[in-house]
């Protein structure tokens, strides 16, 4: 029974060829119509030399020739509607018959509706430029009157002048394509306006919800700024022992070279010192050469440029300690130790014909990697753009949420167990090194330009004598330093009266 | 190279076995008491461990330590101080208990819920090797998704179990597995 069901089904099936005018007549219909074989090859899905076969008499066969027909079948009907119309005085064909769209397709024949399209009982987006329509043609919805619809026929000459209008979008390069520069996820906007949300638009719970989740997301932020990357982030390495934690809570063996300076004595009279604070230092200190694989042991080679790490030094002899902190840190015990590269890399400096403030230190052994100073710049900029609009647009959320970013990422990027994603002590130690780093050339800065420093401490505080606004910009970006506090210093009594009344 | 080394470290390779690095590295995240147990105070933490309940004691009891309740008593107040047989046994099962009870944190988290843990492969020193035997041994990751076996062996500390358990997961990185059998460190996080 299946056989003769079979049978019925296949002869069902089969139907007529579908006639095709003469070979001659193919191409004429094709050119009346100003259509290159190409654009008719692309229309059926067949190669443009096959389109010129069957022009020059070979026949298609199947489904092929249903399409070939169907096209020259359409064909045919416009150029008899044209033929009619001319007389009476229309227009030439219009741009978007010219331009290939939909209208020019072989559909407008069918019968359906003529050239006009089916209106829509709902509006539908606009397949060409996406604003709701009322009409369709051959099932796509969109504006019948050219001056409606957005792009249609100006796009296209926008797209090749790149001319600024409202038809164009901005593209950003995205791996080996580009995408438009919206479409990019912006995780941080995200996340707080999810968190405001969530907390009905309670700034302070907002706040506090965004600033205990910092880590994770800090660390999906540095994933996501990777993709693409050149190196790996490599999370997890060999630490060689001098980085590990002797005891639990107790500190290793690396020297960061924490400024902690206080000028020993100031003129005599009364002073106006300034406490400056430097906005965003960890921010900035995350652009600095680090080791991107597992550090390796080497010893007596002098220094690399192009590898980082920590290295043990004999330190040079500091003279200006009157004027200016030592690049060092306050270190009371002599001899050797451990430091790491943007530290060594401030004494190499200082001690180069630029400067020429002290000898250069002496090298002993190092621990360094292949080091690059673009690792982490990605993430440092989308950091440093989300803080920069969020200051210009007063968003405090963002700021407090960017604040704990950086620096939660910097002080548990090591031996913490409140992140244990990234186990690289060595960065954590070379980023807050370069902070102070920084802080000393600001410093350092500040006594060349003829400003008096007073104190230099901890990661980003300065306090000076003098008309600091024309060396520091004021502000709340990362270049530009704010006041922390203001306080006086000295007595106005002359020094003579000082020393009777003393005796 | 696609199989288990034969006699490693004949050129001067350095290295630990792969299994070996994973243990120590879920010891670490497991972690405990740090103090050493020849200290009063390590003695007395692990002992209250491995004290505190019924259940406690049923399982220090199970990891081999068979003394009398009597002895404990008299450990904990400080009358008498264990041998150092004893010392050992009671470190021994207190690694023993402690791997039991946090197992099954650890193996959820190292699950993710199928996600599963990246992990990272740094490949053996070859810096001892005479230059023309060295290999171009590169850094790899590893997502492993699969830790059950893996955590099962390390709990029981059946070493063994552990090894085949974490080639059965190497195998993955492709014909060069057998290159990362040993390994300088397997780094990853829970």
């Amino acid at each position: 029974m299946t056989d003769f069901e079979a049978i019925d089904a296949l002869l069902a099936g089969a139907r007529e060829e579908a006639p095709l005018p003469p070979a001659g007549e193919r191409r004429a219909l094709r050119e009346e119509l100003n259509l290159s074989q190409a654009q008719v090859a692309q229309a059926l899905g067949v190669g443009p030399s096959t389109v010129g076969g069957w022009e020059a008499g070979r026949d298609p066969s199947g489904e092929v020739r249903d399409k070939y027909a169907y096209f020259l079948e359409g064909a045919r009907t416009k150029l008899a509607e044209r033929a009619t119309a001319r007389p009476a005085g229309h227009e030439p064909p219009t741009a978007e018959d010219e331009e290939g769209g939909p209208q020019a397709s072989p559909h407008d024949g069918d019968g359906d509706d003529g050239d006009d399209g089916e209106a829509l009982h709902r509006e539908q987006p606009c397949v060409l430029c996406g604003r709701p329509a009322r009409h369709q043609v051959a099932g796509f919805p969109q504006h019948l009157d050219p001056g409606e619809c957005g792009t249609a026929p100006t796009g296209e000459s926008d797209a090749r002048t790149g001319s600024e209008s409202a038809g164009t979008v901005r593209v950003v390069p995205a791996g080996r394509r580009v995408r438009t520069a919206d479409e990019s996820p912006d995780p941080i906007r995200e996340a707080v306006a999810a968190a405001l949300a969530a907390h009905f638009g309670d700034v302070e719970a907002a706040t506090a919800a965004l600033v205990a989740r910092a880590i994770p997301d800090a660390m999906a932020l540095l994933d996501g700024t990777r993709r693409g990357g050149r190196y790996d982030i490599v999370a997890h390495p060999w630490i060689p022992d001098i980085l590990r934690k002797q005891t639990a809570r107790g500190p290793d063996r690396i020297w960061e070279a924490r400024p902690k300076w206080a000028r020993p004595e100031l003129p005599t009279g009364r002073h106006q010192v300034t406490a400056l604070d430097i906005n965003g230092a960890y921010l900035s200190a995350l652009k600095t050469h680090l080791p991107i694989g597992q550090l390796e042991h080497s010893s007596g080679f002098g220094h690399d440029r192009r590898r980082a790490g920590v290295h043990l030094i004999t330190p040079p002899v500091w003279e200006h300690d009157a004027v200016l902190p030592n690049p060092l840190g306050n270190r009371d015990e002599p001899g050797p130790l451990w430091v790491t590269e943007p530290t060594l890399r401030l004494l190499l400096r200082l001690s180069g014909p630029k400067y020429a403030l002290c000898d250069p230190p002496e090298i002993h052994e190092s621990f360094t990697s292949g080091a690059t100073e673009n690792l982490l710049e990605k993430f440092r900029v989308a950091l440093k753009e989300a803080r920069e609009r969020a200051i210009a647009e007063e968003d405090e959320v963002t700021v407090e949420y960017v604040k704990a970013m950086y620096s939660k990422f910097v002080s548990t990027m090591g031996e913490s167990n409140y992140n244990r994603e990234l186990y690289r002590p060595d960065w954590m130690h070379l980023i807050r090194s370069q902070a102070f780093a920084n802080l000393w050339m600001k410093a350092y800065k500040a006594h060349e330009e003829g400003l008096v420093v007073v104190r230099a401490m901890g990661t980003d505080e300065l306090h000076v004598l003098g008309e600091w606004r024309r060396v520091f910009p004021e502000g709340r970006g990362v270049s530009e330093v704010k006041v922390k506090d203001t306080y006086t210093v000295g007595c106005d009594t002359d020094p003579v009266a000082a020393d009777e009344h003393g005796d | 190279m696609p199989q288990h080394t034969g006699d490693f470290g004949a050129y001067g390779a350095r290295g630990v076995k792969g299994s070996e690095a994973v243990a120590r590295q879920l010891d670490t995240l497991a972690g405990g008491i740090a103090t050493p147990v020849t200290t009063r105070r390590g003695l007395l933490a692990r002992l209250h461990y491995l004290t505190r309940t019924e259940h406690a004691r049923a399982a220090a009891r199970e990891a081999g330590l068979t003394v009398t309740d009597r002895t404990l008593k008299a450990w904990l107040a400080g009358g008498r101080s264990p041998s150092r047989p004893n010392l050992e046994r009671i470190e021994t099962a207190y690694r023993a208990v402690r791997r039991h009870n946090v197992a099954r944190y650890l193996l959820g988290r190292l699950n993710r819920e199928g996600r599963g843990t990246r992990v990272e492969l740094h490949p053996l020193n070859q810096s001892q090797v005479p230059r023309p035997r060295q290999r171009f041994v590169e850094f790899r990751t590893l997502n492993v998704r699969h830790w059950d076996a893996i955590v099962r062996a390390w709990t029981e500390g059946d070493l063994q179990a552990l090894d085949d358990a974490w080639t059965d997961q190497i195998v993955d990185l492709g014909s060069q597995w057998g290159q990362y059998e040993y390994v300088t460190n397997v780094g990853f996080a829970a």
